[in-house]
C-alpha cells in the first residue's frame, strides 16, 4: 500500500468519521427536560433570577449582552456548547463561568437550556 | 489502471480537504495557537479600528503656562457658597450645598435667545457622557465615558492636556461606561475609574500623580462618581449593587493617595443593623454607594448615600430591613464613624437605590429654621430629612403614578402596596420602574431664593418579576427581571412612557410646575439666579426653562441623548454654559426612550453674545 493511502486511512478517514459523528448534537439532557413543564417554568424562573436583569433580556432589547432567543449564537449553540459557556465563561467578558453551582447543580442548568430552547425559533 | 490510481488520488485529495476544511471549522475552538479577538469578528466597529490605526498614545501632557494665575484650590475656598463663585464651578453640586445653582444672573428670561453656541469638544467615545464639568482658573476638567480626562480652555475649548485611562475589556459595569467628573483640590485634579481605581494628576501639566486600586474590580466592583473633597480627603463610593457586592465608600489622603478610612454600608456580624438581614446574606448585601455625597462644614458632618441590597428583585433570602441600604449615612469625615442614618425602602425589592442628589437646605417649620437635607429619591417621593440628627420630617410623591407604596408612616417607613412586590408571574404595573422616578446617574438642582428644587423625572413603569438567584462573585446578582410597560407607540412615533422636570417647592412638599417632554428626563439640572433652569432631552435637545413657571424658552439640538449634568461659569464678563451630549443606548432603551441615535460624547458651550 503507497504511503498516501496509509496516510489517508490512518489520519484523514478518522477525522472525517469523527467531526462527522459529532455534527449531529447527542441527546443532552435538556431534550427530556423540554418536555416536562415544571422543569421549563424552573429554568425560567433561574434565567429570570440570575441572566435577565441586566444581561440577557427576554426580548431584543439593546443591552450590551447578547439576546439567547434567536438563532445568532457567538459561542455555539448545541446544548453542550451552551453548557460549556456558562460553566466556563468567555475569557476578557464579564460573561463569568457559573461552574455548575447552581441551586441544584448541573440539573439547573440544563434546564435554563431546556427553557431557553422550548422558546426560541427553529434554527436551521 | 493508471487512470483507476489517478481516479483515487483525486478522491484521497478531495477528502483529505474537505477533511482540513472540517478541523478549521469544527476544531478551531479547540485550537489554542489560534486567538480570535472581538474586533476580528468581521463586523467592522468604528470605535476600534479608527483608533486602533492611528494613535497609541494615551496620555497628552501639557507643558506650557496655563490658566489665570489662581493659585491652588484651598479648602476654604471649596467651603465658599456659589454664590460666591459665578467664576468657578468646583464640585460636581457647584459647592457643598450641591445646589447647583448659579449665581449669575446675567443671563435671563429677557436675554437667553442671545445665548449661542461657542465651542464644542468631542470626546472620543461612546456611551453616557454624564460628566459635570470643573471650572477653575480659566480652565474647564471634563471626564468622558470610558475615564477619559480632559483639560480644555474654558473660553475656547483648546485641549491643555489629555489622559485616557486603560481599561480591561471585563469590567463589571450594570449600566454603561459612565463618569460623572472629577474633583479638584491643591493643585490636584483626581478621578475614579471604572475599573475601581482613584488617580490624581498635576491640573496644570496633567502628570499622574498617584493611583491607587480601590479594589478589585473583578469581583463586582466599578466607579463612576468624581470623589468629594473633605477637608485634605477625597471621599469615593463604589457600584456593585447589582453584582452582590458588600458596599463601602473610603476616604483617600489627596496628597498621597493612602487609604484613611472605609465605610462598609452592610454591617458585619456583630454590628448595629447586622440583625436585619437573615442567614448570611449580608455577605452579598449590596448597598453601593455609588453616588457623591455632600458635606456640611459647620456641622462637620458627612453625608453619603447607599443603594439597593442585593439581589434586587428577590429579597426572600435577606428577610428584614437589609440595614443600610437605600439609606442616607451622616459620618464624622474624620473617622469614617456614622452618626445616625435614615432608611428610605426598607427591605427593597424593586431596585430603589437611596443614592439621588442631596439638596442641603434650611427649612422653615412651627417658627423654627431646621438644618435639612431634601431629596428626590428613586422610589418617587421627594424627602425632607433633619441633617443633624437623621429625623424624618416629611415625604411627598413628585411623580404623577407612583403605586408602590400607598402611603407613607408618620416615622417615615412607606406602606407598601402588596401588589407591588415582585412575583413569578406580575400583573401590576408597577411605578416607578428600576430606574426610578429619579435615577441617580443625574442630578436636581435648587433655587433658594424661589424655595424650588428641579427634578428630572422618568414615567416610565415596569412589571417586577422574580426570579431564582444564585451567587457567583463578579456575577450578576439580580434575582428577577423589570420589563417595561409603558412601550405603546402612538401617531408621532412616541411611547407611552415620558418625562418632566418638575418644580417641587421644598419648604411645603408640593408641586410648583411641571415641564412635560415626550420621553423620561435623564439629564440632569442647573439652576440659575437669573431665573432659568437648563437641562437635556433624551430626544437630543439642550432646554432652558423659565424657573418660577416652567415655560419653555430656548432650545438648542445637540444631536445625541442628553445625560449630562449643565453647569455655567463667568469669565472676563462673558457667561458660558456647558452641556455635554451623548447617550446609552442600554439605559434608554430601558427607560424606553429613543434608541436609534448613535452613541458619542460631544461637549457643547454656550455663551451669552452682549
Amino acid at each position: 500500500m503507497r504511503l498516501s493511502s496509509v496516510l489517508f486511512i490512518s489520519m484523514v478517514l478518522p477525522i472525517i468519521l469523527t467531526k462527522c459523528g459529532e455534527a449531529k448534537d447527542p441527546v443532552s439532557r435538556a431534550d427530556s427536560y423540554m418536555t416536562d413543564p415544571e422543569a421549563v417554568k424552573r429554568g425560567r424562573l433561574l434565567f429570570v433570577g440570575t441572566c435577565a436583569g441586566y444581561c440577557h433580556k427576554l426580548t431584543p432589547e439593546r443591552v450590551d449582552a447578547l439576546y439567547l432567543f434567536d438563532c445568532d449564537w457567538k459561542h455555539g449553540s448545541s446544548d453542550q456548547e451552551i453548557f460549556n459557556t456558562v460553566t466556563i465563561g468567555v475569557p476578557n467578558t464579564r460573561m463569568l463561568g457559573f461552574g455548575t453551582n447552581f441551586p441544584e447543580g448541573e440539573n439547573d442548568l440544563w434546564k435554563i437550556i431546556a427553557f431557553i430552547r422550548t422558546n426560541s425559533p427553529q434554527c436551521s | 489502471m493508471k487512470a483507476k490510481r489517478s481516479k483515487f488520488e483525486f478522491l484521497k485529495l478531495m477528502l483529505s480537504v474537505f477533511a482540513i476544511i472540517l478541523l478549521a471549522s469544527c476544531g478551531a475552538e479547540d485550537d489554542s495557537s489560534i486567538t480570535i479577538n472581538e474586533s476580528d469578528s468581521g463586523l467592522f466597529d468604528p470605535n476600534i479600528v479608527g483608533e486602533a490605526l492611528t494613535i497609541t498614545t494615551t496620555h497628552w501632557i501639557n507643558n506650557k503656562s496655563i490658566g489665570d494665575g489662581s493659585g491652588p484650590v484651598t479648602t476654604e475656598l471649596l467651603s465658599e457658597p456659589q454664590s460666591a463663585n459665578a467664576e468657578n464651578w468646583l464640585q460636581y453640586g457647584g459647592d457643598y450645598s450641591n445646589l447647583r445653582h448659579s449665581p449669575i444672573t446675567e443671563l435671563s428670561p429677557e436675554n437667553i435667545d442671545n445665548l449661542d453656541f461657542s465651542w464644542g469638544f468631542p470626546t472620543g467615545t461612546s456611551g453616557q457622557f454624564a460628566v459635570s464639568p470643573l471650572i477653575y482658573d480659566g480652565i474647564m476638567y471634563v471626564t468622558s465615558s470610558y475615564n477619559r480626562l480632559f483639560a480644555l480652555d474654558a473660553r475656547t475649548g483648546e485641549m491643555y492636556w489629555r489622559y485616557d485611562h486603560p481599561l480591561p475589556s471585563d469590567l463589571r459595569i450594570c449600566c454603561g461606561p459612565a463618569n460623572r467628573g472629577a474633583a479638584i483640590h491643591g493643585d490636584k485634579i483626581l478621578m475614579a475609574t471604572l475599573d475601581a481605581k482613584i488617580l490624581a494628576f498635576d491640573r496644570i501639566s496633567g502628570e499622574k500623580l498617584w493611583e491607587n486600586e480601590i479594589i478589585e474590580y473583578d469581583r463586582g466592583f466599578s466607579a463612576t462618581s468624581a470623589p468629594l473633597i473633605v477637608k485634605n480627603l477625597a471621599v469615593i463610593g463604589i457600584g456593585g449593587g447589582e453584582f452582590g457586592v458588600r458596599g463601602f465608600f473610603d476616604a483617600y489622603d489627596v496628597d498621597t493617595g493612602e487609604r484613611v478610612w472605609r465605610h462598609y454600608t452592610v454591617p458585619a456580624e456583630g454590628e448595629p443593623g447586622y440583625e436585619s438581614w437573615s442567614g448570611n446574606s449580608y455577605e452579598t448585601g449590596g448597598a453601593p454607594a455609588w453616588t457623591i455625597g455632600t458635606y456640611d462644614p459647620e456641622l462637620d458632618l458627612l453625608y453619603w448615600t447607599t443603594g439597593n441590597p442585593a439581589p434586587d428583585w428577590n429579597g426572600d433570602a435577606r428577610l428584614g430591613d437589609n440595614l443600610f441600604s437605600d439609606s442616607v449615612l451622616a459620618l464624622n469625615p474624620d473617622t469614617g464613624e456614622r452618626e445616625w442614618y435614615f432608611q428610605f425602602t426598607p427591605h427593597d425589592v424593586w431596585d430603589y437605590d437611596g443614592n439621588t442628589h442631596l439638596f442641603q437646605v434650611d427649612i422653615e417649620q412651627n417658627n423654627e429654621t431646621i438644618k435639612a437635607i431634601v431629596q428626590a429619591n428613586r422610589n418617587g417621593f421627594f424627602y425632607v430629612v433633619n441633617r443633624e440628627n437623621g429625623e424624618f420630617i416629611r415625604a411627598t410623591s413628585y411623580m404623577e403614578q407612583l403605586n408602590w407604596a400607598d402611603s407613607m408612616e408618620p416615622s417615615g417607613r412607606p406602606v407598601i402596596n402588596p401588589a407591588a412586590m415582585p412575583s413569578e408571574e406580575p400583573t401590576m404595573r408597577v411605578c416607578p420602574g428600576a430606574l426610578g422616578g429619579m435615577n441617580g446617574s443625574v442630578s436636581g438642582s435648587v433655587n433658594q431664593s424661589l424655595g424650588l428644587a428641579y427634578i428630572p423625572v422618568i414615567e416610565s413603569c415596569q412589571l417586577m418579576q422574580k426570579g431564582i438567584s444564585m451567587f457567583v462573585e463578579g456575577q450578576m446578582f439580580t434575582g428577577g427581571l423589570p420589563t417595561p410597560t409603558d412601550v405603546d407607540v402612538d401617531e408621532t412615533g412616541d411611547s407611552s412612557s415620558y418625562g418632566h422636570i418638575t418644580a417641587m417647592d421644598y419648604q411645603t412638599g408640593e408641586v410648583k410646575w411641571r415641564y412635560y417632554d415626550p420621553q423620561p428626563m435623564m439629564a440632569g439640572t442647573l439652576s440659575t439666579e437669573g431665573g432659568l433652569v437648563f437641562t437635556g432631552s433624551q430626544t437630543g435637545h439642550a432646554i432652558a426653562l423659565d424657573s418660577s413657571t416652567g415655560e419653555e424658552l430656548w432650545r438648542f439640538k445637540l444631536g445625541g441623548g442628553i445625560r449630562s449634568q449643565p453647569v455655567a461659569y463667568q469669565l472676563d464678563g462673558d457667561t458660558y454654559v456647558a452641556i455635554g451630549s451623548g447617550n446609552y443606548q442600554g439605559i434608554a432603551g430601558f427607560s424606553v426612550a429613543d434608541v436609534a441615535i448613535p452613541e458619542g460624547g460631544q461637549l457643547f458651550v454656550f455663551k451669552l453674545e452682549k
